[in-house]
């Protein structure tokens, strides 16, 4: 594998990580 | 602190997320003690203490969500409500045909190059495509607006929904293309193609724009049922009134209680009343599901809404405005419509979690595609990614059930069964015993003598209308429908009552006391056991007499058997055939009565019941249905609203045989318009096939989902080469709610006999 496509799997991750905290764990912390 | 309640109408909901997200936002308002959101009626309610939260504050709490709140009218009545519903849905309706209408031809002329036509060179010139980028912002903008005002509304409050799919799906494809207008190099230079999908963006809005105006014309008629009962109050009504007395029109709304109507032939009954002179016959089928129509003479009862026919008369006004049958009716109904079945909690919780699950599998399908694919993996992982975003649907969840739900309801008010809501529909589906109450239930409820038979050689010391008038002066005493039957066929003989003195009535027994100084005792075997009374001399009669279905009453005056009176219920016409039909259904049918078992065997026998309880005094009742309940039955019970209320509450579904005005009685689930048994057997139908349609659609939304995300994401392109364009996906998503709601209104043609 290239290195752009490490970068792209990693961002992947670091997206859906983001996109599961801000919606799922977020939002329970705020209240 | 004194709670006040507000029902305030939304606008803009369209899925389980959407209803989610305002019921949280107003419930986390300081001075909120509870608040319920109701998507297909497009309303909250919610209890507050006036003095933390005004209800101008809730309203702003709404909107601030990014969807349409107003302020709720103070007089707000159930007619105006749906009017005002009604009116509101029209106006969405149009407004989404019309944009979808506008961007759809905006985004055909978009793909004419792709089909060949218009000259594809002269499209991808800079020029033309600055232009579609401008003309692609316009409909984002106009047209697709409230996607993106609403998702990012959501996304402040950490939610998301179907407008967050649109939203990013449509503004990652348009960000895409702008940077491929503007820096083709960019891509070029790396070896990809600079691809726009301009004219993908507009008409994957257009096409989610034509399923929302399909979805809210096809939810508008899940309504009609109860928008058709809504229209049946007449505006005016013709009333005497003024000295000299007058007739004048007046709005029903100035109708006051006392006030003498007058109805015309053909006309429709303003309001519910009593009638005070001349007949007719009524037609009272939209309320009661009754083809034939009903003679009413002096004294009978009339409802509002119902039609005149051929006769004309005056009524006095008795209920009005809101307690009036009709409005009880259409809130009943509008209450149920909205209410939740306890089989939507598995679509909610999936909602709940569906649009995050879904970003999440866009970004691992982009990020697949770009290791995997061995040409152009950025584009292929890009326009998979958008796909899956527009093709998965949340809506078709959202709606499987309320859908269902409002149109059942609607179709049980057509057939005069009022169902009182999402879990009594549910319940009534899983019946399996139904317990019928016996008079008034299988039986007319209105008994008559058949029979006076004397003890031997009687006639001869008291004759035969002495006999009875002094029984029927002590029975005149009693409330039992058998001692009514006796006054009754006494009054018609022209007989004069007595006084009756020390009177007593003997629950179970009869009823005894003192007639012009005679001592009289009228009642079953028990009681003339407990003054000593031989009954051996007509036992004969009394074996006879029950063998027949009817029930005997001993009469001892001072001391002596005089005789027996029978007294008949006659078995309603239509009973027979809705037990034969409850057995079709696969339902235990057990009939309960306070008559001897004799008697009680005759009936049902007569009946075609496989089972009877006799003897049950009313307290019996209760403790019957837990004892079925208790070897693992699911219980309906049948019987009238007022005495057998705590039967009603106590089995699984309650159902009021009614007259037709007492709807609003708390114990029952289902409210019988019509007073026959074959309307409890069609709610049972109802409420099974309900139930089917609810599993399909949440099996079709599941299905559509399970297969329709992996789809877009390419799990097919290396077996098939197939990969869905995100335009498809766009569509697909359109139709799998317009189908879901589609398959509930086929409840609506739906055959319940």
């Amino acid at each position: 594998m290239e290195a752009i496509e490490w970068v792209v799997l990693a961002a992947a991750a670091a997206a859906i990580g983001w996109v599961n905290w801000y919606f799922f764990l977020a939002d329970r912390r705020s209240q | 602190m004194t709670l006040a309640t507000a029902r305030i109408p939304v606008s803009g909901m369209t899925c389980a997320a959407c209803q989610s997200r305002v019921q949280r936002t107003l419930q986390k308002q300081p001075g909120v003690a509870d608040a319920t959101v109701n998507l297909m009626m497009g309303n909250a309610t919610v209890s507050y203490d006036p003095a933390s939260v005004t209800a101008a504050a809730l309203v702003d709490a709404i909107r601030n969500t990014g969807y349409g709140a107003e302020l709720p009218s103070v007089d707000e009545d159930a007619f105006r409500e749906q009017e005002e519903r009604d009116r509101r849905t029209a106006e969405e309706f149009r407004e989404l045909r019309t944009k979808a209408l506008v961007s759809g031809v905006i985004g055909a002329v978009m793909m004419l190059p792709m089909l060949g036509l218009g000259g594809m060179t002269v499209m991808h010139s800079p020029a033309m495509l600055w232009m579609q980028a401008a003309l692609t912002i316009a409909v984002m903008a106009w047209a697709g607006r409230h996607f993106y005002v609403r998702a990012w509304a959501a996304f402040r409050h950490h939610s998301a929904d179907m407008n967050t799919l649109v939203a990013i799906g449509t503004g990652a494809a348009f960000v895409y293309s702008l940077i491929a207008t503007a820096a083709p190099g960019f891509f070029t230079s790396r070896g990809v193609p600079a691809d726009v999908y301009y004219e993908a963006v507009v008409i994957i809005i257009a096409l989610i724009l034509t399923g929302n105006a399909f979805e809210a014309r096809a939810k508008r008629n899940t309504a009609a049922a109860l928008r058709s009962l809504v229209k049946l109050q007449p505006k005016t009504a013709r009333v005497l009134r003024g000295d000299p007395v007058v007739e004048v029109d007046i709005p029903v709304g100035q109708v006051m209680a006392g006030d003498v109507v007058i109805v015309r032939p053909g006309e429709r009954v303003p309001v519910d009343g009593t009638l005070v002179a001349g007949e007719s016959a009524v037609d009272e089928s939209m309320l009661t599901g009754e083809s034939l129509p009903v003679s009413k003479q002096a004294g009978d009862r009339v409802i509002g809404g119902t039609i005149n026919g051929t006769g004309a008369f005056r009524l006095s006004a008795t209920t009005l405005g809101a307690d009036s049958v009709l409005a009880q009716i259409v809130r009943l109904m509008r209450d149920a419509q909205g209410s939740r079945a306890p089989i939507q909690h598995l679509a909610d919780r999936i909602s709940g979690i569906f649009v995050p699950v879904v970003i999440s599998i866009a970004i691992a399908t982009f990020a697949a595609w770009f290791v995997l694919a061995e040409a152009a993996p950025a584009v292929r992982g890009f326009a998979a990614a958008v796909a899956v975003l527009i093709i998965a649907c949340p809506c078709a969840m959202g709606l499987a059930v309320p859908t269902a739900v409002m149109v059942s309801t609607g179709k049980g008010a057509e057939l005069g069964v009022l169902i009182k809501g999402g879990e009594s529909l549910q319940r009534a589906g899983e019946v399996d015993t139904i317990v019928l109450d016996k008079t008034g239930t299988v039986t007319e409820g209105r008994p008559t003598v058949t029979d006076v038979v004397r003890g031997p050689g009687r006639e001869l010391a008291l004759g035969d209308d002495e006999m009875l008038r002094l029984v029927a002066s002590l029975e005149r005493s009693s409330e039992h429908p058998l001692a009514d039957a006796i006054v009754q066929h006494a009054t018609a003989r022209g007989l004069v009552m007595g006084a009756v003195e020390a009177f007593a009535s003997v629950t179970g027994r009869g009823a005894t006391g003192v007639v012009e100084g005679r001592a009289l005792a009228v009642g079953n075997a028990a009681l003339m056991a407990d003054y000593a009374v031989d009954i051996l001399p007509l036992a004969d009669d009394v074996e006879r007499l029950s063998g027949a279905g009817r029930t005997p009453m001993y009469v001892a005056i001072d001391g002596v058997l005089e005789g027996v009176i029978a007294v008949a219920d006659p078995i309603r016409a239509t009973s027979r055939a809705a037990i034969a039909r409850m057995h079709a259904l696969g339902l235990e049918v057990v009939m309960l009565t306070g008559d001897n078992e004799r008697t009680a065997s005759a009936i049902a026998r007569e009946a075609g019941i496989d089972r009877v309880v006799a003897g049950v005094l009313p307290a019996g009742k209760v403790a019957e249905v837990r004892r079925l309940q208790e070897q693992g039955r699911v219980v309906a019970m049948v019987g009238d609203g007022i005495n057998d209320a705590p039967a009603l509450a106590q089995a699984d579904i309650g159902m009021a045989i009614g007259s037709g005005t007492d709807i609003a009685t708390e114990a029952a689930d289902v409210v019988l318009m019509r007073g026959d048994l074959g309307s409890a057997a069609q709610a049972i139908v109802l409420s099974r096939r309900t139930m089917r349609t609810m599993k399909q659609n949440l099996f079709w939304a599941f299905i559509y989902n399970v297969v329709g995300i992996p789809l877009a994401a390419g799990a097919l392109f290396p077996a098939l080469g197939l990969l869905l364009s995100p335009v498809f996906a766009s569509a697909a998503m359109a139709f799998s709610s317009v189908s879901v709601v589609t398959n509930s209104l086929r409840l609506r043609r739906a055959r319940i006999a």
